[in-house]
């Protein structure tokens, strides 16, 4: 069996000995059909790969792909280095904090590891379009934002294009919470995406603003109080930034005399930040295990070494280090309703010398769905509603234009929907039949 | 005891201090207890073969500020290193490797103190092991010299230290925690949702009497206060009525509970504006998690019936108070009140009068405790506060390794590795995931294997033969040893990374005595990215 | 590298499935777009509420007219901003109410206490939830758990008065010291 195939290594024998060992020669459980050792080692340190946050998870995913033979790394991360990031973020020092995260991170990294390139980018994933994804193999993200995740996983979903084999970009997403955690591999439209796994961020218990108003209970009834009610009210800064110990202190001394006049005790200077910034606790040891876990799952994808995660079955691993050690690795169904991956765009044929008038009589006509009162929009350009009145009016003009006078061009999107169905919408990506 | 009372006006502030901002996403998690057992620890790693997996746990115990580390390691730096092991630079090379690796990894936290050996004054592990200095956990990372492994065995055996053995190699790894006596742990921080303990079926004089005040007139109270009733309130109101027509029994049966619950529902008044009344809803919701009779938790249990092996661990402070805390039990057929009361629909004032009820009987059983303990001898000195939390967490109270060395570790494997062939065999009915204990035996053939010689799969399956005969047959087990050869004794750091983050994890819970370690090996499949805990 | 394409093409082949459209890299319409514009095509606003969209491409901000037509807020008229973000339906919408009244669910920043809008928000509920819980508030103010202290106590205690309060501070006057803006039609 595996033990005497050969090893293929590509430059620096000596150096990824070990690591040649693995990637270059097949196992037991190698899928035969997918590799070819021959070429693992050159093609990995060609490839260029996208790392999402330079924190926690960011430092180690770093740290652990330039271990694992990657020669081309990007890292996009907009924060500074905050002091209550050292305790885990271990590629910074004291003297870095204040630092772009991206910058100190890559600058370490590569002076660490010879022969690696890592290209920071000191600003939000939202600022890059998709011909900046479009030349990534696989992107792997450590974030603490549901938002963030979710924005790069409709990204890289919507990218998706049966045309163009390139165009599909695995995402790794790993993630924390104090002992807890868990890393998914998403392979766009094929495994269940971020977006259909929503359900697995439970959401913020939310506490009424009456109870807040009138009859709070407990510390935190106080502290959001003052951060909801108190704040709005009496404005003692101009915009609360929750990084400046000033607004944090003001919130603090409100919720602490609000507690007093109701006999509640228990708020703390560090729990009133913990509740304002929604703090989730966070230790180098489990960052440590879930970015491993993503990064294992990225050299698997990358050669094929070992079947990795979201193919055939399993795409989930959670973890938790609470009560022993429980890991739950399982495939996480794919939802035929998800607004992101069950939605893809279909394509539809029109003249771009219709008149949208003309275009909405066609929908009347289409096979899946007979649409009799569709309302159309374009990402941030409402060309119809049949509804509200207010809406309906306004939009009102726009029937009488032609396609192309109203902006829309050769394989635009536009959003269809129809109160006819309740439950479902529609996308289309138009083609012009004829030159405009 | 004292009661800290809060005074009128809010005290000067003082800001987290800089230690504190830079430990706060820790310290949330275990506090300055924790932080303080963490900083007065002291760890050797005995490091050998690719030698990672160890540098890993260690990066992630400096960086929280574990008190002080040590590195044992014969090997000089090689260009391999440089491929696997993070905290190695170019300039390492042909030097020594415990001198580069404690160099690199103490830039992480200047408040970690760190030494590295063998060095001009202790040149040897023995005279490192003979050293004044007393290490609280060691961990050790194989292929180790077995003349190695047995000074470790024998200083754990003498010093009562905790002593992890790890193996990395390729995509599989284990690590096995072997301590040194049975380990109790008291903070095991519970899920908040099942430390709810509200006594509902024996309420004591100051619940029931507050709860008839607010009750006595319940019919005509204002929609207001009505709909402001606690839970607890109206769960006590009509579990009194429900007992006046069931001859003193309150409802115990599922059926009778759901009826008790449709009864509650009932109650609600729903000819108000909102047509319905949260309390009530909340009322109904708890019937059938709160009005259940206690019985005596497994992990407690265990702690009540525990033999101790040696009768110097019975005058330490937990089993003292472990002892008061089964009088009690005996005594009152229930354990000390926790005291917290979970958040509800109430009134400011109600609620905190509640809840200081509940926090006064938690007190007094609390006392009641601290006096059977200060009346033991060896009990004088017990710190309060440790009775305190015991109290708090009487119903969650764990305890590891619980029998010891009892059984011998070989005829144990062969216990294990049977009864895990029987549960893969039913695997497809039970929907089990399969038996991770392969990769354990494929592993265990070369823990003295240095990663310079190979060893094949027939090899490795010899070495199995010998430890469970017969399981070299399986064909799991085949598959595993033809993977472990495949690594030839090498690190993936991915996998080294992942394992030393789960060990670091075990270390600080073994150092704080905070939440529950593993009992006691744990073997991971980065093929599946599948972990099992075994106890072997 | 892991081959998804090929693998897709297996997993089409073997379910049939349809596949997507081809080409360009235009702009996407995004979930929670999509997901509004449905939400306002299935509007019912009745004869008391209306809608205005001071920008009709920006979906996701716009106010609502309500003139209650019974209950103790007839013949005022009542304006709601509506600033719907991204996370749009996993973050309710955020309401706030332009005018100061006196309402007892109501402060005088204008912040709502309306469950729907914040503990008890789910994906599932829609806008059209949202507009009957305000229409709601103005035909059963509730006093339980009150944001205006002063009016929940007055509903409580004195309903007769309440109302005389409403229509004071209706017409722009002054309640208990407070002075409200006018919102009657």
């Amino acid at each position: 069996m595996a033990t005497d195939a050969q090893v293929f290594p590509a430059s620096e024998p000596a150096r990824w000995t070990y690591l040649d060992k693995i990637r270059t020669r097949p196992g037991p459980f190698t899928n035969r059909d997918l590799f070819e050792g021959k070429n693992v080692a050159e093609n990995m340190e060609k490839m260029k790969v996208l790392v999402i946050g330079a924190g926690g998870l960011g430092c180690e995913i770093l740290k652990n792909l330039s271990m694992s033979g990657f020669k081309d790394i990007h890292v996009i991360d907009m924060d500074t280095i905050d002091l209550s990031n050292l305790n885990r973020q271990f590629l910074f020092r004291h003297a870095d904090v204040g630092k772009s995260k991206a910058e100190v991170a890559a600058n370490f990294v590569m002076k660490r590891v010879k022969g690696v390139k890592i290209t920071p980018h000191n600003c939000m994933i939202q600022d890059f379009d998709e011909d900046f994804y479009m030349q990534f193999q696989f992107v792997v993200c450590g974030l603490d934002s549901i938002e963030a995740r979710r924005w790069i996983n409709a990204t890289l979903v919507n990218m998706v294009d049966e045309e163009i084999e390139d165009s599909y970009k695995p995402l790794i997403d790993g993630g924390t919470e104090g002992f807890k955690g868990q890393a998914r591999v998403i392979l766009p439209t094929v495994t269940s995406c971020i977006e259909c796994q929503l359900d697995m961020h439970a959401p913020r218990a939310a506490v009424p603003l009456c109870t807040l108003a009138s009859i709070p209970r407990q510390p935190e009834h106080c502290i959001e109080w003052a951060h909801v009610i108190a704040w709005e009210n009496e404005k003692p800064f101009p915009k609360l930034d929750n990084d400046d110990p000033a607004h944090i202190n003001w919130l603090y001394q409100k919720a602490l005399l609000r507690a007093m006049e109701f006999n509640i005790s228990g708020v703390t200077y560090s729990l009133t930040q913990g509740v304002v910034k929604n703090i989730i606790p966070a230790i180098a040891a489990t960052n440590s295990v879930i970015a491993a876990a993503c990064c294992n799952e990225a050299l698997k994808i990358a050669s094929n070494c070992a079947p990795c995660l979201g193919f055939p079955d399993n795409n989930y691993m959670m973890y938790s280090g609470n009560d022993s050690i429980y890991t739950y690795t399982f495939k996480h169904e794919k939802k035929d309703d998800c607004p992101v991956c069950g939605n893809l765009a279909r394509e539809l044929a029109v003249d771009p010398a219709w008149t949208l008038q003309e275009l909405i009589d066609s929908f009347a006509a289409r096979p899946e769905a007979q649409l009799k009162k569709p309302s159309v929009r374009a990402e941030g350009r409402t060309l119809y509603m049949q509804f509200p009145p207010s809406l309906e009016q306004q939009t009102r003009p726009n029937l009488e234009k032609k396609l192309t006078d109203l902006g829309l061009e050769q394989g635009q999107e536009i959003g269809v929907t129809d109160p006819a169905f309740a439950t479902v919408s529609f996308k289309f990506k138009l083609k012009f039949t004829k030159k405009t | 005891m004292t009661e800290i009372v809060m005074s009128q006006t809010p005290p000067i502030l003082h800001g987290p201090s800089e230690k504190e901002r830079k430990y706060d996403r820790q310290l949330r998690l275990w506090a300055a207890s924790g932080q303080a057992a963490l900083e007065s620890a002291n760890i050797l790693l005995v490091n050998s073969g690719a030698g990672t997996v160890g540098v890993e746990t260690l990066k992630n115990l400096v960086l929280p500020g574990i008190g002080r580390s040590a590195i044992y390691d014969d090997e000089t730096v090689t260009e391999a290193d440089l491929g696997v092991n993070f905290f190695l630079e170019e300039s390492s090379l042909g030097k020594s490797r415990s001198q580069n690796l404690t160099e690199l990894l103490l830039e992480l936290n200047p408040e970690v103190q760190g030494s590295w050996y063998p060095n001009e004054d202790i040149k040897s592990l023995e005279s490192l092991l003979s050293s004044p200095s007393v290490f609280t956990v060691i961990l050790y990372t194989n292929p180790i010299k077995p003349e190695y492994l047995s000074l470790l065995e024998s200083y754990s055996q003498k010093h009562k230290t905790p002593l992890v053995a790890i193996h990395s190699a390729g995509f599989y790894s284990y690590f096995q925690i072997n301590l040194p006596g049975a380990f109790p742990i008291v903070d095991t921080h519970p899920d908040e949702t099942a430390t709810t303990d509200l006594r509902l079926l024996a309420p004591w004089p100051e619940l029931v009497g507050f709860a008839k005040d607010l009750t006595r007139d319940i019919d005509n109270l204002s929609d207001f206060e009505h709909g402001h009733l606690p839970y607890v309130v109206i769960l006590l109101h009509y579990l009194e009525k429900w007992k006046a027509d069931h001859g003193g029994s309150c409802p115990s049966t599922y059926k009778e509970k759901t009826e008790f619950r449709s009864i509650v529902q009932k109650a609600a008044r729903t000819d108000n504006a909102e047509g319905g009344e949260e309390n009530f809803d909340e009322a109904a919701a708890a019937v059938l998690k709160t009005l259940v009779v206690p019985s005596l938790p497994s992990g407690l249990k265990e702690v009540f019936e525990y033999e101790h092996a040696e009768p110097a661990e019975q005058k330490s402070g937990f089993w003292l108070i472990a002892d008061a805390v089964k009088k009690f039990y005996e005594k009152h057929q229930s354990l000390p009140l926790p005291g917290k009361v979970p958040d509800m629909k109430a009134q400011s004032k109600v609620y905190i009068q509640l809840q200081n009820i509940y926090k006064a009987k938690a007190r007094q059983d609390a006392a009641e405790i601290l006096e059977t303990v200060q009346a033991t001898p060896g009990g004088e000195d017990i710190d309060p506060a440790e009775v305190d939390l015991f109290c708090k967490n009487a119903a969650f109270v764990k305890l590891i390794n619980a029998t010891g060395g009892k059984i011998k570790r070989a005829d144990r494997l062969k216990e294990v590795a049977a009864q895990e062939a029987v549960s893969d065999e039913m695997a497809e009915m039970t929907l089990q995931p399969l038996s991770l204990l392969p990769i354990y035996l494929a592993l265990q053939p070369t823990a003295h294997v240095s990663s310079g010689d190979k060893i094949s799969a027939d090899g490795i399956l010899e070495g199995v033969a010998k430890l469970v005969p017969g399981a070299e047959e399986n064909e799991r087990v085949v598959q595993a040893a033809h993977e472990v050869a495949r690594a030839e004794g090498g690190e993936l750091h991915n996998v080294a990374a992942l394992v030393g983050g789960m060990v670091a994890q075990e270390l600080i819970k073994i150092v704080t005595k905070q939440y529950i370690p593993i009992d006691n090996t744990c073997v991971f499949d980065g093929i599946n990215s599948r972990t099992q805990v075994l106890r072997l | 590298m892991l081959k998804i394409w090929s693998m897709k093409k297996e997993q089409q082949k073997a379910e049939n499935a349809e596949g997507a459209a081809a080409g360009g890299k235009k702009k996407k319409v995004t979930a929670a777009q999509l997901r509004v514009q449905k939400d306002l095509s299935e509007l019912s606003l009745g004869t008391t509420m209306r809608t205005d969209f001071p920008d009709p491409d920006d979906i996701l901000h716009f106010i609502l007219y309500i003139e209650p037509d019974e209950g103790m807020y007839k013949g005022g008229r009542f304006s709601f901003t509506f600033n719907i973000t991204p996370s749009f339906p996993h973050e309710p919408p955020k309401v706030q109410c332009r005018e100061k009244i006196y309402h007892p669910n109501i402060d005088l920043e204008g912040k709502v206490c309306l469950n729907i809008l914040r503990e008890d928000w789910k994906p599932v509920l829609n806008l059209n939830a949202v507009i009957v819980g305000l229409q709601f508030l103005f035909l059963e103010p509730n006093a339980s758990d009150p944001l205006n202290k002063e009016a929940a106590e007055d509903l409580r205690n004195n309903r007769e008065g309440f109302k005389r309060n409403v229509k004071t501070a209706m017409q722009g006057g002054a309640v208990r010291g407070e002075s409200y803006e006018r919102v009657v039609v």
